[in-house]
């Protein structure tokens, strides 16, 4: 009862803050934004790393297009763009006047160079073939772009909008990873390794109307007791992204600050290796889908914070299907499933978990004690992160993990066998497919959906929520997101109230 | 016992010295072995799990990961040598500079750990030694029982509660920069360097204390009582002197302690420190920096070792190598 009062309380205390829209924006102020991880280098270019987006995307760096706080895509430095009927080519309209803040001007021979750059050869781009399924690359004229693919592929204008997509100016971007030059709404000012990166209004932005604030900084504190220390004392404005919602629960309570609880796109799974046994029997995995309560996992680990899910595709990313009803929480059926695939007595297995996710370690627990009821004895092992990448991630050598897979628009891992799960299955790779192909939005919302459906069917993992996206702020900030459709902690609309 | 004729001193000092430069050999092949073998990609933490495996091929190459052991430990110790710094993998920035910055936090840091330690320690020692087996040394010794069984991050914590979030004398962490703000910067090491230096202070006071208590015993101090002084005079004239011998050894020697609990407080006050420095950059698998940083901490306590080594012969002319 406790419990539902306090969140009863904190979705009053959010949706006592007017919508964005009703008062209008004032200029001017400083804001302090805590981070938990502190990024390796700021070039989005050339690291997938989720702590660089954090800072950078949108912040200090823009591509053609972006992803908005609803998830979806709005026009970046394309100010349109058209589509041919065959899907394959793309004309962007890039906006005119856009200069980066080293005072270099952007156009279409610009955006060229960064998408040639990201395709060649020994190329420091995480996702190289982004563009390299570029075939032809027509500049008509000075701010017209058309980009002909080799093949249809449904998600091209979102990876289009993925940090790794940004673009740099042809001059001074060799230090971009220390010296970062973009064309955001903000420029960089230092990085004070260890503690903060600070950034500045950029007076000549596209947009003259944006971005509110004089000054931004990010600054990094891992320990989640000292990040609500550093709030409430008020070394900082905003927690951008909390990890334990024990701590946002204790914040909501004070009445000088308001906690956004929202959706992230990051699944948290109990991933599991289809090639160990007994898992390799998609009876066992599907007694253990049975054998899981994910309200109760999502109370217990998020407070309720969280999303429950069935399959692997966060609610706010388009073409969702609810598949939570699939395998229900059913100990009786698991079992019997259970002694169906030749477990009568269940099994004895091992759950590593990675140290530097509390969700993990908790779900882990959870998990242990609910599979525990069915028969399957969980030996629990906390492994560090390094020790996860490499004997989990890399060399596959583990039967349950637990972890989060933060990217949007990632089910296509399920496609790759050699993946760490070593899910094969000719039946997705073909829907898969089919998804990326598709020309119409009918198809492919119809083949996005079956490929979430053959995912929860086969029980490839155990599909637990989707983390909440929590942050807490003073309650003067205005226009913070409160979904996380992207990896992204993107200031430009927020401004101070007071 | 050495040979007679030689000079004895010369020689221990030597000796001492040979054994330092053995140890930090050891310790860097210690070092770069562990960091060899740990399992951890640095360029897989570097690029996040969504990389694709050419891009992973083509940067563990450009960190050099791909050759083989000799050769990195050669090419490191060498440039270390030679003075030239690598670049951290994480900050982009050459890890001397980043230690140099880093030290400007943490040098001081201990140094007012160690006022704090002192100034509670010393006090509070004599007081209960002087009243020993009374109320008095009792009160002292049970609240250095509490501080010795008081973790650093802990004591941290609650000062943060008290003084940052209830009280707000304090900034709850950080560090503005002592070019910034100096004296900011300064009060940004109170907390921290209370919290570590508190809990230094416990074992320093029952150190004090019994080192008192052996002193008080000795034969000069019965004269220098007979002769009527007072025992102010007495205690902190003629006892303390040598009282604090062995604490200041044992000050000096726990400086391989107090550098590890800066890892945990500058964790606590999210300082950038070095102790934050080598925890985030071993997660990160920063290799260039761990290797660098570890190998300076140790060579710091090795160093410490061997300079209260050499204070001791000089003392005590009758300590030879045995």
């Amino acid at each position: 009862m406790k419990r539902l009062v306090a969140i009863a309380c904190v979705l009053v205390l959010v949706s006592a803050f007017p919508a964005p829209a009703a008062e209008p924006p004032k200029r001017g102020g400083s804001l302090i934004v805590c981070v938990g991880d502190e990024p390796p280098g700021l070039d989005p270019t050339a690291s997938a790393s989720a702590a660089i987006d954090r800072v950078v995307y949108s912040n200090l760096f823009e591509g053609l297009v972006k992803v908005d706080r609803h998830g979806k895509l709005v026009p970046g430095l394309a100010h349109g763009w058209e589509v041919s009927p065959d899907a394959k080519t793309y004309t962007f309209r890039l906006r005119q006047g856009v200069r980066f803040h080293n005072g270099e001007p952007f156009n279409a021979q610009v955006a060229r160079w960064n998408l040639e750059r990201g395709a060649a050869e020994g190329t420091k781009n995480a996702h190289p073939e982004f563009f390299r399924q570029i075939a032809t690359i027509e500049t008509p004229d000075d701010f017209t772009l058309r980009l002909t693919l080799k093949e249809v592929n449904a998600l091209f204008l979102f990876q289009m909008a993925e940090g790794d997509s940004v673009m740099l100016p042809m001059k001074g971007w060799e230090d971009t990873a220390s010296r970062p030059i973009g064309t955001g709404p903000f420029r960089f000012i230092e990085w004070r390794r260890g503690d903060s990166v600070v950034l500045e209004r950029n007076p000549n932005y596209w947009n003259p109307a944006l971005p509110y604030l004089d000054r931004l900084t990010y600054r990094f504190i891992k320990d989640p007791s000292a990040q609500v220390a550093a709030l409430k004392a008020g070394d900082v404005d905003v927690l951008g992204w909390i990890l334990a919602p024990e701590i946002a629960r204790g914040i909501a309570r004070d009445k000088r600050f308001k906690v956004l609880s929202g959706s992230s796109t990051s699944e948290v799974i109990m991933s599991t290796n289809n090639k160990a046994k007994p898992f390799d029997n998609k009876l066992v995995r599907q007694a253990m889908a049975h054998a899981i309560d994910r309200k109760t996992v999502n109370e217990l680990v998020m407070l309720g914070y969280g999303t429950p899910i069935g399959s692997h595709w966060p609610p706010i990313t388009p073409y969702y299907v609810d598949l939570t009803k699939k395998f229900p929480y059913d100990p009786k059926k698991a079992k019997e499933l259970l002694a169906q695939a030749g477990y009568p007595n269940g099994f004895a297995a091992r759950i590593q978990l990675p140290a530097i996710y509390p969700y993990a370690q908790k779900a882990g627990e959870v998990i242990a004690d609910m599979l525990g009821r069915v028969g399957i004895r969980l030996k629990i092992e906390i492994v560090e992160w390094g020790f996860w990448l490499d004997r989990i991630f890399k060399q596959k050598d583990f039967e349950l993990s637990m972890i989060g897979h933060a990217e949007a628009w990632d089910i296509g891992i399920y496609a790759n066998p050699n993946y760490y799960f070593q899910y094969d299955s000719a039946e997705f790779r073909d829907a898969y497919q089919k998804a990326l192909r598709a020309e119409t939005e009918a198809e492919k919302a119809k083949w996005f959906a079956r490929c979430q459906e053959i995912v929860a069917e086969d029980a490839v993992n155990g599909f637990l929520f989707v983390s909440p996206s929590l942050s807490a702020m003073k309650a003067e900030v205005m226009n913070w997101w409160k979904d996380y459709p992207t990896i992204a902690l993107d200031a430009t609309e927020v401004w101070w109230n007071k | 016992m050495g040979p007679p004729g030689l000079f004895p001193m010369l020689r221990y000092v030597l000796i001492k010295f040979a054994t330092l430069v053995l140890l930090l050999i050891l310790v860097s092949l210690t070092v770069f072995a562990v960091l060899f073998v740990l399992p951890g990609d640095p360029a897989q933490i570097i690029l996040g799990i969504h990389a694709t495996p050419e891009s992973l091929a083509r940067l563990r190459a450009e960190l050099g990961l791909d050759r083989p052991f000799f050769t990195q430990y050669a090419d490191w110790v060498g440039n270390l040598l030679l003075g030239r710094s690598a670049l951290s993998i994480h900050y982009k920035m050459p890890v001397f500079e980043l230690v140099a910055s880093r030290l400007a936090v943490t040098g001081p840091l201990a140094l007012l750990a160690m006022l704090f330690a002192v100034a509670f320690a010393v006090p509070l020692g004599i007081y209960a030694a002087r009243h020993q087996n009374r109320p008095q040394d009792l009160a002292v010794m049970a609240f250095t029982q509490v501080g010795l069984a008081t973790p650093e991050f802990w004591l941290g914590i609650l000062l943060v509660l008290l003084f940052s979030v209830e009280l707000n004398w304090f900034a709850a962490g950080g560090f503005p920069g002592w070019a910034a703000d100096p004296l900011g910067s300064l009060k940004a090491l109170l907390l921290p360097a209370f919290a570590l230096g508190i809990i230094r202070a416990a074992i320093l006071a029952r150190l004090t204390r019994s080192s008192m208590l052996d002193v008080l015993r000795e034969d000069y101090i019965r004269t220098a009582r007979a002769k009527g002084l007072r025992e102010r005079t007495v205690i902190y004239v003629h006892a303390l002197r040598n009282a604090l011998i062995p604490v200041l050894t044992i000050l000096g020697l726990q400086l391989g302690q107090l550098l590890a609990g800066a890892i945990i407080i500058e964790n606590v006050f999210f300082l950038p420190g070095l102790g934050r420095l080598v925890f985030t950059a071993i997660g990160m698998r920063d290799l260039p920096v761990v290797r660098d940083v570890v190998l300076l901490m140790a060579a710091a306590v090795v160093f410490v070792n061997f300079l209260v080594d050499l204070a001791y012969a000089a003392v005590d002319p009758r300590i030879e190598l045995h």
